[in-house]
C-alpha cells in the first residue's frame, strides 16, 4: 500500500492560515506514506499534472488531497487520479479550506487540525477498495400516468422522438380537466378546438398506446428498469367493436350523476362522457347500472348494433416493463362544502363552482351553452363571483394560492358579458395575480369592457331572501360592509390533489407535501425530478399551474425522459451496501429500514434464506448497515472500520 | 498487494495541551456538511475543538460509533443530518432521531454526561447555524473539561483493526 | 344528583330576569342543583376588556373564577357575554405567567383559575339526554319551527372557547330537537345581531338585527331560540325600533334556550317568563297545533 498526500495552498486560501510545508510533513510520518508535498492550486492543470507526475514516481495506489470540500472538487481529482492509473475510489478528499482555514485564524491551531484531518483521511483511503461503477440496460419505453393536457403533452413528445409510450388513463377518455373547460385564458381560444386535436393524434401515434379505465397499481424495479402493474377495469364495452355510436346511451334507463359536467345534468349508466372524447368509446358504470343493480335490463345490449356490450368482461391484469415514468395525474377541485357553512355547504343550488359555471358556457355542455339557474332556469342578472374558495385560506387548511383563479374568473366575467349582455358582473378578490403573458390584459378587459365590479374583500356570508341570494363580504377599500342580492354566486374553488394522489405516490416510492401534491427534487434547479431516479412531474400533480405551465413542464419532463430512454445503459454508484452471506441471519431488519426496497430474500443451496442487495436500487444510506443486528453488513466506502480509523486519527 | 507497509505508524500523538478538549462531528453528506461548507464560505470563524467525519447519512451513525469515540477520547460528539422531513433518503434522519435520542438517555448509565452528546438538523443552506451550532456545542462541553471515560469498548463497534486493502 | 356553581352575572340578575328564572325551572325539573355563587361580581362585561390595561380585562372574572374555585363544583354561565368573558380570562390566565402575579396580587392569594366553565348549551346537553326530554315532552311543540340562534358569543373565537364549530354551531340542535319542534336551516345561526353597539351607535345594531329577523321570518320561522341575553334584547325588545326604521311589522318572538325546553316540559309561559317578553309567542296555538 503505497500512499501519497497533496496538501493544496490554494494560493493564500488555505497557505495563510495553515501551514501547508508542515501539514506535509508531518503526513510523511503517516502509515504508508510514500509521498507527501504542497501544492500550489492542485486543482489547476498545472497542479493536477503534479500529482499524476508524482503518482508515477512514487508508484501511489491510493491518493489523499487536502485541499476544499469533496463537494467542490472531488471529480475533478477522481479524473486525474484515472489518468495516474488509479481506481478514482482510492482518493480521499480532506477539506482543510473550509472546515479550517476560512474559519480559524491561528496558524497554529489551524495547521494542527489540519494535521489532525489528514491523518482521518489517510486511514480512511487505507480501508478503501478499488470500485468499479456497475451498469445496467435501460428498458427504452416510457410510461405515462394520466392523460390530461399535460400527460397528452409529455407522451405525444417522446413517441415523436421515436420513442415507444403507453399513456394510462384512469377515466374511459383522455382529455381531464382541459377538456371540461370552455375557453381558455388569456387568448379565449377554444378548448375542445386546441385540445382534441392534440387527442386524436396521440390516439393514433404508432409510437403511443393507450390504455384507458386504467390503473396503476403496483411499481417495482428502479431507474431504467421499472415494473408496473396495470389494471385495466371492466367497462362492459368491448373497445374494439364500439363505434361510438352512442345508441346506448340514448336507451339506456338508469340515470347516473354526470361527473363530466361537474353535476350539472345528469348522464347514463351507459355513457360516453363528450362527443370529442377518445377513445370514442361508450363505458358503462356498474354502480349505476340497472343490469347490474337488479339483475335484469340488457336494454343497451340489445340495442348495441356493433354487439360491443358484455356484461361479463372483467378486469385485465398488465405486467409491463418501463424505463422512465411521467407522472401527469392532474388535480380536482377542492371539496368546498365541508369547509365552507358560510356559503351555505351545498345547499343552495344557486351557489355553483366555477368549473360547473364554464360547462354551462360551453355550447356543448349540459345546457346548450346558455348560463341559467339550476334553482329554477332562469336567465340570471346579477352574477357575483368569488375569488380564493379553498385557497389563501388559512382558517380551512389550504394557505396556498390556485394561480388560475383570478384569471378564470376575468375571463368568464368577460364570457358572461358576452353570453347575457344585461347582466352585471361582481368579483370578491383578495388580490388579483395577473403575472403571466397577456393575463393582466384579460383583467382590465373584464373591468373596462365587460364592466365588471371588482370588490376588495372576503365575503363572510351567503344566505337566500326570497328565490335570490344576498351575499355579505366587506370592502376593504372604502371600508364598509357590502351586502350584494344576487341571482347567481360563482365560487373560485381552489385545486386539491388528484384523488388518491398520495396512494400513487407510494406505490411510485416519490414524496408528496401536505396536501398530497407531488414534491419536486428542487424547487428551483431540479423542478420536473422527483427523489426517485427516472420519474418526473407534469402539470398539476406537482402544485396548482394553468394550461402553459402544465404544458411547459410536461415538454421538460419528456426531455428528462427521453435522455433518459436514450441511453443504452446506465452507470450505478458502487458506494452500496453489501452482505457478508456467510453470517447474515436471515432476520432482514435490513430490509424493514430500507428506503428503497432494495433488499431481497435469495435462498442459498446450503438452505439458508440471506439478504441480498440489489445493487442498482441501493442508494448508499447506510441504513441497513446500522440495523443489521450481527452487523453483517458492510456500506463501502463508509464501512465501520473506516469510520473508526478515523476517529480514532482525529482523537489521536 | 503482498506490500508490507512503510515501517513507521500514524502514531505520533498529536494532542495539544492537556485540558484542550476535542470533539467529533458525524455529518451526513447532503445537507449538515455543505451547511459546514458554506459557514466556511461565508467566513463565519469558530471554535476548533471540533473535527468532522463525513457519512453518507445521519442514518448512518450507528450509536456505537459515537460510543466508540468517547472511547477512544472524544470529549463530545455531535451528529448533524437533515431536517426532519429532508432527509435526502426519505427518511434515514427518522431513523437517527429515534436511535440518537435513545443514546442520549442512555448516556448517564455509561458515565457520559449527556450534554457532551448532541444531535442535531441542520440544512445546506444553514451555514450561519452551522457556525452557531458548533459554537454553541462547544461552550457545552467546554465547562465539563476532559472526559475520562472509563467504560468498556462496545463489543461490536471495536471491530477488527483495521484490515489491509 | 349533579350540582354545579351558578353564575347569573348582571343580566339574568334585572333585564333578563325570565332567563334567570326558566334556567332554574329546567333545572328543577331535571335535578341539577344550582348553587349561586357567594358574592360574585360582574363579568366584566364589553368595557372591562377594551382597556388597554390587560390586567383589568380579566381581574373582574377573575376573581369570579377564584370564588368558585373554592368549591368542587363546575361553573354554569347561562349568559353567553359571561361566559364569553370568563373563559377568556381562563385563557388569558393560563398562558401569561405575569397576568397571573398581577390578579394574584390583586386578589390576595395565589389565583385559582382553573375551574371548569360551561355555558347554558354544554351544560344542558351534559345533564338532559335528548331521549329524555322527548319522554317528558311527547312531541308537546310539534309542529312549531324553532330555529337557535348563536350569535357569536357562545362559539368565538374557537380558541378560547374550544365548544361547538364556529362557523356552523350545531349544539343546541338535538334537544331543541326533543322537544318535538321542527328546527329548520338557518342562514344566520352565527351572524352579529350588533351586540353592544346598540348604546353608542344604534343604527348598526337595528342593521344587524333587521337582517337576522327578516331572514327568520323568510325562512318560515316561528321563533329564534338563543342563549345571550345581549342577543335577545337587540331581536326582541329592539323589534319595535327595527320596525319603525324599516317600515316593517315584523313579530318574531326570541325564546331562551331555557325557556324553549320549559316548555316542552308543560311549563306554563308565566313560569317561564315567556309573558315578559316585547314579543310575545303565541303559545297556547302552537301548544294546540301539536295537540
Amino acid at each position: 500500500m503505497r500512499i501519497g498526500v497533496f496538501v493544496c495552498q490554494c494560493g493564500t486560501n488555505i497557505a495563510a492560515t495553515v501551514d501547508t510545508e508542515a501539514v506535509a510533513e508531518a503526513a510523511m510520518s503517516m502509515r504508508d506514506v510514500y509521498h507527501a508535498e504542497s501544492i500550489q492550486y492542485s486543482c489547476s492543470d498545472p497542479g493536477q499534472r503534479q500529482v499524476i507526475a508524482a503518482a508515477h514516481q512514487h508508484r501511489l495506489d491510493r491518493v489523499v488531497i487536502a485541499a476544499c470540500s469533496p463537494r467542490m472538487h472531488e471529480t475533478t481529482f477522481q479524473r486525474a487520479v484515472i489518468q495516474a492509473g488509479i481506481n478514482p475510489f482510492m482518493l480521499e478528499m480532506v477539506n482543510i479550506r473550509e472546515q479550517c482555514s476560512w474559519i480559524h485564524e491561528d496558524r497554529e491551531v489551524a495547521t494542527t487540525k489540519a494535521i489532525d484531518l489528514v491523518a482521518a483521511g489517510v486511514a480512511r483511503v487505507r480501508g478503501q477498495v478499488p470500485l468499479k461503477r456497475g451498469r445496467v440496460p435501460v428498458v427504452g419505453e416510457a410510461l405515462v400516468v394520466g392523460g390530461g393536457i399535460a400527460g397528452i403533452q409529455a407522451a405525444l413528445d417522446i413517441a415523436d422522438a421515436g420513442m415507444p409510450v403507453t399513456l394510462v388513463e384512469r377515466e374511459p377518455t383522455i382529455g381531464g380537466n382541459m377538456a371540461r373547460l370552455d375557453k381558455t385564458f388569456p387568448t379565449l381560444d377554444c378548448s375542445s378546438c386546441i385540445l382534441t386535436p392534440r387527442m386524436v393524434e396521440l390516439k393514433h401515434h404508432e409510437n403511443i398506446r393507450l390504455m384507458v379505465s386504467s390503473e396503476v397499481t403496483a411499481v417495482r424495479g428502479y431507474i431504467g428498469n421499472f415494473e408496473v402493474d396495470i389494471r385495466k377495469k371492466a367497462t362492459c364495452v368491448d373497445e374494439e367493436k364500439c363505434t361510438g355510436c352512442r345508441i346506448c346511451e340514448e336507451k339506456c334507463p338508469s340515470r347516473a350523476p354526470d361527473e363530466f359536467n361537474a353535476g350539472v345534468g345528469e348522464s347514463k349508466a351507459i355513457s360516453i362522457a363528450f362527443p370529442q372524447a377518445v377513445p370514442l368509446v361508450a363505458a358503462l358504470r356498474k354502480e349505476h347500472c340497472r343490469q347490474f343493480i337488479k339483475g335484469k335490463c340488457g336494454v343497451c345490449k340489445k340495442v348495441c348494433p356493433a354487439d360491443a356490450v358484455d356484461y361479463e368482461q372483467e378486469d385485465e391484469l398488465h405486467t409491463e416493463k418501463f424505463g422512465a415514468i411521467i407522472v401527469a395525474t392532474g388535480y380536482r377541485l377542492f371539496d368546498w362544502e365541508g369547509a365552507y357553512p358560510d356559503y351555505g355547504g351545498g345547499l343552495y343550488p344557486d351557489v355553483i363552482t366555477s368549473l360547473q359555471y364554464e360547462r354551462m358556457l360551453s355550447a356543448s355542455g349540459p345546457t346548450g351553452g346558455h348560463i341559467v339557474r339550476p334553482s329554477d332556469g332562469r336567465e340570471p342578472r346579477d352574477i357575483v363571483f368569488l375569488s380564493c374558495v379553498g385557497s389563501r385560506a388559512e382558517s380551512v387548511g389550504r394557505p396556498f394560492c390556485c394561480n388560475v383563479g383570478c384569471m378564470y374568473i376575468a375571463k368568464q366575467a368577460i364570457q358572461t358579458r358576452e353570453h347575457l349582455p344585461d347582466s352585471r358582473c361582481y368579483v370578491f378578490y383578495m388580490d388579483v395575480r395577473a403575472c403571466g403573458k397577456g393575463y393582466e390584459e384579460v383583467y382590465r378587459r373584464a373591468q373596462v369592457e365587460a364592466g365588471a365590479v371588482y370588490l376588495r374583500g372576503r365575503v363572510g356570508k351567503i344566505y337566500p331572501r326570497g328565490d335570490k341570494l344576498v351575499v355579505m363580504g366587506t370592502d376593504t377599500l372604502i371600508g364598509d360592509q357590502v351586502e350584494i342580492e344576487t341571482d347567481l354566486v360563482v365560487l373560485a374553488v381552489g385545486f386539491a390533489a388528484a384523488e388518491g394522489a398520495g396512494e400513487l405516490a407510494r406505490r411510485l416510492n416519490i414524496a408528496y407535501d401536505g396536501y398530497q401534491f407531488f414534491t419536486e427534487s428542487h424547487p428551483k434547479l431540479r423542478p420536473v425530478e422527483t427523489t426517485t431516479g427516472g420519474i418526473f412531474l407534469a402539470g398539476a400533480c406537482q402544485g396548482p399551474k394553468d394550461i402553459p405551465a402544465s404544458v411547459a413542464q410536461a415538454s421538460a419532463a419528456a426531455a428528462k425522459a427521453i435522455r433518459l430512454l436514450s441511453r443504452e445503459d446506465l452507470e450505478t454508484s458502487p458506494m452500496v451496501a453489501e452482505v457478508n452471506h456467510m453470517r447474515c441471519i436471515g432476520c432482514f431488519k435490513c430490509a424493514e429500514v430500507c428506503p428503497y426496497n432494495a433488499i431481497e430474500k435469495q435462498k442459498l443451496h446450503d438452505g439458508r434464506t440471506v439478504a441480498v442487495i440489489i445493487e442498482s436500487l441501493c442508494q448508499g444510506c447506510g441504513l441497513c448497515n446500522v440495523a443489521c443486528p450481527p452487523q453483517v453488513i458492510s456500506l463501502r466506502g463508509y464501512t465501520d472500520n473506516q469510520l473508526i480509523s478515523e476517529v480514532v486519527e482525529v482523537l489521536r | 498487494m503482498a506490500d508490507a507497509g512503510k515501517g513507521h505508524a500514524c502514531g505520533v500523538r498529536r494532542r495539544g495541551r492537556d485540558d484542550e478538549i476535542k470533539l467529533v462531528g458525524f455529518l451526513c453528506n447532503w445537507c449538515s456538511y455543505a451547511g459546514a461548507d458554506m459557514a466556511g464560505t461565508s467566513r463565519l470563524a469558530q471554535p476548533a475543538a471540533l473535527r468532522i467525519v463525513r457519512v453518507p447519512c445521519s442514518g448512518r451513525v450507528d450509536p456505537l460509533l459515537v460510543m466508540k469515540a468517547f472511547q477512544e477520547g472524544a470529549d463530545g460528539v455531535l451528529v448533524s443530518g437533515c431536517h426532519p422531513g429532508d432527509c435526502h433518503y426519505n427518511e434515514g434522519n427518522y431513523y437517527a432521531r429515534r436511535r440518537l435520542e435513545l443514546l442520549k438517555r442512555m448516556l448517564p448509565y455509561y458515565g457520559v454526561e449527556p450534554e457532551r452528546f448532541h444531535y442535531t438538523w441542520v440544512s445546506a443552506s444553514e451555514g450561519g447555524r452551522w457556525a452557531e451550532v458548533v459554537a454553541e456545542f462547544t461552550a457545552a462541553v467546554e465547562p465539563l473539561g476532559k472526559l475520562h471515560y472509563a467504560g468498556g469498548a462496545p463489543a461490536a463497534a471495536a471491530g477488527e483493526e483495521d484490515g489491509d486493502g | 344528583m349533579s350540582k354545579y356553581a351558578y353564575f347569573p352575572g348582571c343580566s339574568l340578575a334585572s333585564s333578563s330576569m325570565e332567563y334567570d328564572t326558566s334556567f332554574r325551572l329546567v333545572a328543577r325539573e331535571f335535578g341539577i342543583e344550582l348553587q349561586e355563587l357567594d358574592d360574585w361580581n360582574c363579568c366584566g362585561a364589553s368595557p372591562a376588556p377594551h382597556h388597554w390595561v390587560e390586567v383589568l380585562g380579566v381581574l373582574l372574572a377573575a376573581r369570579n373564577l377564584h370564588i368558585a374555585g373554592a368549591g368542587e363544583a363546575p361553573l354554569v354561565a347561562p349568559c353567553a357575554g359571561c361566559y364569553n368573558r370568563l373563559k377568556h380570562a381562563q385563557y388569558k390566565l393560563e398562558r401569561n405567567q405575569e397576568l397571573r402575579r398581577q390578579t394574584s396580587e390583586v386578589l390576595g392569594e395565589e389565583v385559582r383559575y382553573q375551574t371548569e366553565v360551561l355555558n347554558i348549551v354544554k351544560m344542558l346537553n351534559r345533564e338532559i339526554k335528548p331521549g329524555a326530554l322527548a319522554e317528558r315532552a311527547r312531541e308537546r311543540l310539534a309542529g312549531v319551527r324553532l330555529a337557535p340562534y348563536y350569535g357569536c358569543l357562545l362559539v368565538r373565537p374557537a380558541e378560547v372557547i374550544g365548544y361547538d364549530d364556529p362557523r356552523d354551531p350545531k349544539k343546541m340542535e338535538p334537544l331543541l330537537r326533543a322537544t318535538g319542534a321542527e328546527v329548520p336551516h338557518f342562514a344566520l345561526k352565527s351572524e352579529c345581531c350588533g351586540s353592544y353597539m346598540g348604546l353608542a351607535r344604534k343604527e348598526i345594531v337595528l342593521r344587524a338585527s333587521h337582517r337576522i329577523i327578516e331572514a327568520a321570518v323568510a325562512a318560515g320561522i316561528d321563533a329564534l331560540v338563543t342563549a345571550c341575553p345581549l342577543c335577545q334584547q337587540n331581536l326582541d325588545l329592539r323589534q319595535g325600533q327595527i320596525n319603525r326604521a324599516f317600515g316593517t311589522s315584523f313579530r318574531l318572538p326570541v325564546l331562551y334556550f331555557s325557556q324553549a325546553i320549559g316548555l316542552a316540559l308543560g311549563a306554563s309561559p308565566e313560569e317561564l317568563g315567556i309573558d315578559s317578553l316585547a314579543v310575545e309567542p303565541d303559545v297556547d296555538r302552537w301548544l294546540k297545533g301539536a295537540a
